[in-house]
């Protein structure tokens, strides 16, 4: 099966400084594949070097949908049918949630904004009961609820979501996630950056561990779920290289 | 007293058009246009150009003032401001300051510094004046009043009601969070300062009969515009809308009732008392003073 | 800015060459003169806001506002008060310049308290605001003159010379020599790397113990001042003041020549008001044509050229601003090092007590207690957004507590400045490595060493041999960091230009020239490669080593388990583990933190 997101050697970074190295990482169709790894170690880079903001890729290869999208300005890379829900949701805090799921669906026209309304409220219905409300005044599990909706807005074939748990209730961190296990089973591809190792590792098919920028770690979820050395990834230890 | 309300609700709408430009421009671009004043006679001018040169009716003139205005900022944002942007905020703010001088004085180098007639809307050099519940409206000032709600009507349309505008909005609310949807920021920007100043001189194109275009009144109408807004609230519309025809206001009721020179005085000190009690304004929200 | 010290130093020579030269040569053409004589006036208020807008980055569009003061002032003084007639001419002239002057400094200190709640737009609109009413009041005020201006302001008289003409010429460039040096004095003292430092980054200015306050509102006084100073002249010279030319006009024609001759030091200034001298002498009839070039000028210099047509003369490399350090001390052994402020053994050096923060609705910091003893390395750890960074903020002062008490070396802390704080002995480093970029490496390290330093305002301005003896032992100090960490070799660099790994040592080392009891590193690690972070680790065992207490945020674990006596884990606000790492580090709590539960 052909990947639908394919990376190749990539390295990235913020003007000098460079942050990802040499990164090798592939989604296939109908996947949820993790990218786990502690604080500051690249990951939320690595999701802005595919969307092209923020970041800079310096080297290697993205290629989305078959074809490369390296140099595609930022703001068309939505239409190729990849989604971004970024760390800090980044939702359009004075508009209502009606209008920033309608905007989710820009350039695609009125009726793909109705559908895409009544696929949100039909998804979450805690949304439709707020739809008048702004952004702003929204729950934290609102917001990422309404964040995810205006990603799906678009329907892309790959979600991205950076750190969806961030900031959330333990009980909302599970909905969540079941909702993204509910999309990767009606067949959008999700890749999900995550910290909450456990959780992600449950639910995924496949993960990346990042550390430093580089991938220390990779393979099927269930077998990582079980591997110590994830562990000593996140909070060092004997299992690790000691420095 | 309600004829200098009237007179004041008049001059406001052009303060007012003013402030709601520089909302427009600060919302979309974090940058404050200290020549929005200029545009609006700017406009002015380019109206009375349209009726002099062209012989043309002052409504072709109002259009076209309107529409030269929207093509001028289009090339203001993508020449001056956007460039500016680069150097930092103290960078812009120099440049939108020595953009004042060029048009301050360059509008001068064309037209001339004396300021000019310009035809009243309901035809011909001399307006008509009616006369009701004791006092006496001209249809100028009720063209001026009726134009305004017209173009309130208009942006809050466009900003409210359609696709596009909502965009713009979205895109001066979270750039990121909008480029992730394939809105083209730097269009929507563009666009925003394209109606501010398309607004700037539609302003001061429907007060030029009153109050005649050109000359050097040009900093002035800045200045108050700005006190408008900032009393209104910079990042409230309705704040700015309301607080330009409140500057209005007070400046001819203080003019009728102490003369000439009091009321400039007491604006800036409005200015001050508002910047050191509720630097946000009336109607504004944040406190986004210390940015 | 240590370049445009050095263009002054290069430069002002020059200068006063040239106005010597004219003066004498031209002293025939009446109109020169006068112009000339303006153009020094001019330069005197425009040195004041090129200080102001270049070495502060304050803008100020009411500077004419000061300038009128000064005039009004004057105008006032000489005209309707009757002197006694035992006071001579000259000393009521010389009394009404103090004033004027005092007069105007005292409402640049009032422009610089309302200006420090503003920033940018909105500081512009309210120097615009301040300068507009005090033109409006004039206006309005019978006494000065009302809308008609004030008139028949004598000549200064000294004995039988009367300055006018000629005479004012020199007079006015002696007024411009004097605050030429004052100000070439001030900028290259103490006072003037606050400023340097307060316009890169005034956050980390404050954490480093430069007072930003107080230091801002100098910048108004002295900006003011030196208007007000400058308006005095004008109106004996001129003889009358009319509002007009003192409003919002002249505001922007002396940002005009700031920004066109370079903001920043003395040399844009003159430069500045020379040209537009030059121009208003022989451009006189053209009328419009002028503004409107002056705009264009400003716009394509401001964009291009934004350090001035200065800029073109001066370089950016090496600095010649710091204070000579007696070359024989580098071959010396160093002094030894100080004792630290820290407490005696046990007693607790920072202690905590229920603090809390809370942002509207977010609770970002939750009933938080410990005590941190001397001569310990502790680590604060925890997932992203637990409120590690926000308790650093509130344990040095930059944001306040909602709750609880903070107590450093047995003195309550709780809601002081941030600069009052790190007087007391407390370090801090940022994520991001908030360095002063345009000031060199060794610029920086000075800043670290300003609350150790003696000299005053005074002893700046007037060069005397108190402010060289607090530079040099600054110096000292600084160079002496610098060995520690082993950076004397960049001393030079810029620090915009150094290399990432870099950054970090030398905010390290600006840190530790101020003599630390307790250092605050927010993520020390980040970003660094592997051999950097070895040396890091290096750095952090040495200074613990030397008695310092260290309180670091990291995410680092492997470097966090192998230094820290003490290990403390923030989840949601708040603390969940406490003890040696290898405990805290298989805490089925902290464990869960991290990784999460299945």
């Amino acid at each position: 099966m052909k990947p639908l997101l394919e990376i190749e050697a990539l390295d990235a970074g913020y003007g000098g400084l460079g942050v990802l190295h040499d990164i090798a990482l592939e989604v296939l169709p109908g996947e949820l594949v993790a990218v786990l790894g502690p604080n500051g170690a690249g990951k939320s880079t690595l999701l802005r070097a595919i969307s092209r903001f923020d970041a800079a890729r310096t080297a290697g290869r993205i290629r989305f949908d078959d074809r490369d999208i390296g140099d595609v300005r930022p703001d068309r890379i939505a239409r190729l049918g990849l989604a971004h829900v970024p760390e800090g949701r980044q939702l359009f805090a004075d508009l209502t949630v009606e209008d920033n799921i309608r905007l989710g669906a820009f350039g695609r026209g009125n009726a793909a904004m109705r559908a895409a309304l009544g696929d949100a409220f039909e998804r979450f219905p805690q949304l439709e009961k707020r739809r008048r409300s702004t952004a702003f005044e929204l729950s934290g599990g609102e917001q990422q609820m309404l964040a995810i909706a205006r990603a799906l807005a678009s329907k892309p074939k790959l979600l991205m979501l950076d750190e969806p748990s961030t900031g959330l209730a333990p009980r909302v961190v599970g909905q969540i996630f079941d909702i993204i296990v509910a999309l990767r089973e009606a067949g959008t591809s999700v890749l999900l950056v995550e910290q909450n190792a456990f959780l992600t590792l449950a639910r995924a098919d496949r993960a990346y561990v990042l550390e430093h920028g580089r991938i220390v770690l990779a393979g099927p979820a269930s077998e990582l779920a079980r591997d110590d050395r994830v562990r000593a990834v996140y909070l060092g230890g004997s299992t690790g290289e000691a420095v | 007293m309600l004829q200098l309300v009237v007179a004041g609700l008049t001059v406001g709408s052009g303060y007012a058009l003013v402030a709601l430009g520089i909302h427009i421009i600060l919302r979309s671009t974090r940058i404050i246009n200290f020549a929005q004043g200029e545009f609006v006679i700017l406009g002015g001018l380019l109206a009375y150009s349209v009726v002099t040169y062209l012989h043309a009716n002052v409504w072709l003139g109002l259009l076209i003032a309107t529409v030269g205005g929207f093509l001028i900022g289009l090339a203001y944002e993508r020449f001056v401001l956007r460039v500016a942007a680069r150097g930092g905020e103290l960078t812009v703010t120099i440049v939108t300051i020595g953009t004042v001088y060029v048009l301050l004085y360059g509008h001068a180098l064309v037209w001339g510094s004396l300021p000019q007639p310009l035809p009243y809307f309901s035809g011909g050099a001399s307006d008509v004046a009616w006369h009701a519940f004791g006092f006496e409206i001209s249809a100028q000032q009720v063209w001026v009043l009726g134009l305004l709600a017209v173009a309130l009507g208009a942006l809050a349309l466009f900003f409210e009601g359609t696709a596009y505008g909502k965009a713009i909005r979205a895109a001066a609310s979270s750039p990121v969070g909008a480029q992730l949807v394939g809105i083209d920021v730097d269009r929507a920007r563009a666009i925003s300062v394209a109606i501010a100043i398309a607004l700037a001189a539609f302003g001061g194109t429907i007060v030029g009969p009153i109050t005649l275009v050109g000359g050097a009144a040009g900093i002035a109408i800045s200045i108050k515009g700005f006190v408008g807004a900032i009393v209104g609230g910079l990042d409230s519309p309705v704040g700015c809308a309301v607080g330009g025809l409140l500057v209005g206001v007070v400046e001819k009721l203080l003019e009728g009732r102490f003369g000439y020179g009091v009321s400039d005085p007491v604006i800036y000190g409005l200015l001050i008392a508002t910047l050191l009690v509720r630097p946000q304004g009336i109607f504004g929200a944040r406190r986004a003073t210390r940015d | 800015m240590s370049d445009r010290i050095k263009a002054d130093t290069r430069l002002l020579p020059i200068v006063a060459i040239f106005v010597i030269a004219f003066g004498i040569l031209a002293r025939g053409n009446t109109n020169l003169i006068q112009a000339a004589t303006f153009a020094a006036i001019d330069a005197v208020a425009a040195i004041g806001l090129s200080v102001l807008l270049g070495n502060v980055a304050q803008i100020s569009l009411g500077q004419a506002g000061f300038f009128a003061i000064g005039a009004y002032t004057l105008g006032y003084v000489s005209t309707a008060v009757t002197w006694p007639a035992a006071i001579p001419q000259w000393a009521q002239f010389v009394l009404a310049t103090v004033a004027g002057t005092v007069l105007a400094g005292v409402f640049g200190v009032i422009l610089g308290f309302i200006a420090l709640r503003f920033r940018g737009h909105y500081l512009a609109m309210a120097t615009l605001a301040f300068g507009l009413l005090v033109v409006g009041v004039v206006r309005i005020t019978p006494s000065l003159g009302g809308a008609g201006g004030l008139t028949s302001i004598p000549y200064p008289q000294f004995g039988s010379l009367s300055i006018s003409g000629v005479a004012a010429y020199w007079y006015a460039w002696g007024m411009v020599a004097i605050v030429a040096v004052l100000t070439f004095n001030l900028l290259r003292g103490r006072m003037g790397r606050a400023f340097e430092a307060i316009r890169n980054d005034d956050l980390a200015a404050e954490t480093v113990g430069v007072p930003t306050r107080r230091t801002k509102i100098a910048a108004f006084a002295y900006a003011g001042a030196l208007a007000g100073f400058a308006g005095t002249f004008y109106a004996a010279f001129l003889g009358l003041i009319d509002p007009s030319e003192v409003g919002v006009d002249f505001s922007i024609v002396l940002l005009l020549m700031v920004v066109v001759g370079g903001a920043g030091g003395v040399t844009g200034a003159i430069l500045g008001a020379a040209i537009i001298g030059i121009t208003n002498v022989y451009g006189h009839d053209l009328e419009n044509w002028r503004p409107v070039v002056y705009g264009l000028l400003v716009i394509i210099i401001a964009i291009r050229f934004p350090r001035g047509l200065i800029g073109l003369f001066a370089s950016r490399r090496t600095s010649q601003q710091t204070p000579q350090s007696d070359p024989d001390s580098a071959t010396t052994e160093p002094t030894p090092r100080q004792t630290l402020p820290s407490a005696s053994d046990d007693r607790a050096w920072l202690r905590v007590e229920g603090v809390g923060k809370r942002f509207g609705g977010i609770v970002a910091v939750d009933d938080v207690t410990f005590d941190l003893k001397s001569g310990t390395l502790t680590s604060l750890i925890g997932p992203n957004g637990a409120g590690k960074t926000t308790l650093f903020n509130a344990i040095c002062g930059v944001t306040r507590p909602t709750s609880g008490r903070i107590t450093i070396d047995a003195r309550d802390v709780t809601g002081w400045q941030p600069h009052r704080i790190a007087a007391l002995g407390v370090g801090r480093s940022f994520q991001n490595a908030r360095l002063f970029g345009d000031m060199t490496v060794l610029e920086n390290v000075l800043v670290g060493a300003y609350r150790s330093e003696t000299a005053t305002l005074a002893s700046d301005l007037l060069a005397l041999p108190l402010s060289r003896r607090s530079g040099r032992a600054a110096v000292e100090r600084a160079e002496e960091a610098l060995r520690e960490l082993d950076l004397t070799r960049i001393a030079r660099v810029r620090a915009s230009d150094l290399a990432f790994g870099d950054r970090r040592r030398v905010e390290l080392a600006r840190a530790l020239a101020a003599n630390p009891g307790l250092l605050l590193l927010d993520e020390p690690a980040a970003g660094l490669n592997a051999s950097e972070r070895e040396r890091l680790r290096g750095d952090l065992v040495r200074l613990r080593a030397r008695g310092m207490t260290l309180l670091l945020v990291e995410h680092d674990m492997r470097l966090v388990m192998s230094i820290s006596d003490r290990v403390m884990v923030l989840e949601f606000g708040k603390l969940i583990a406490d003890g040696p790492a290898d405990v805290v580090r298989d805490d089925p709590r902290v464990v869960a933190a991290y990784l999460g539960t299945a």
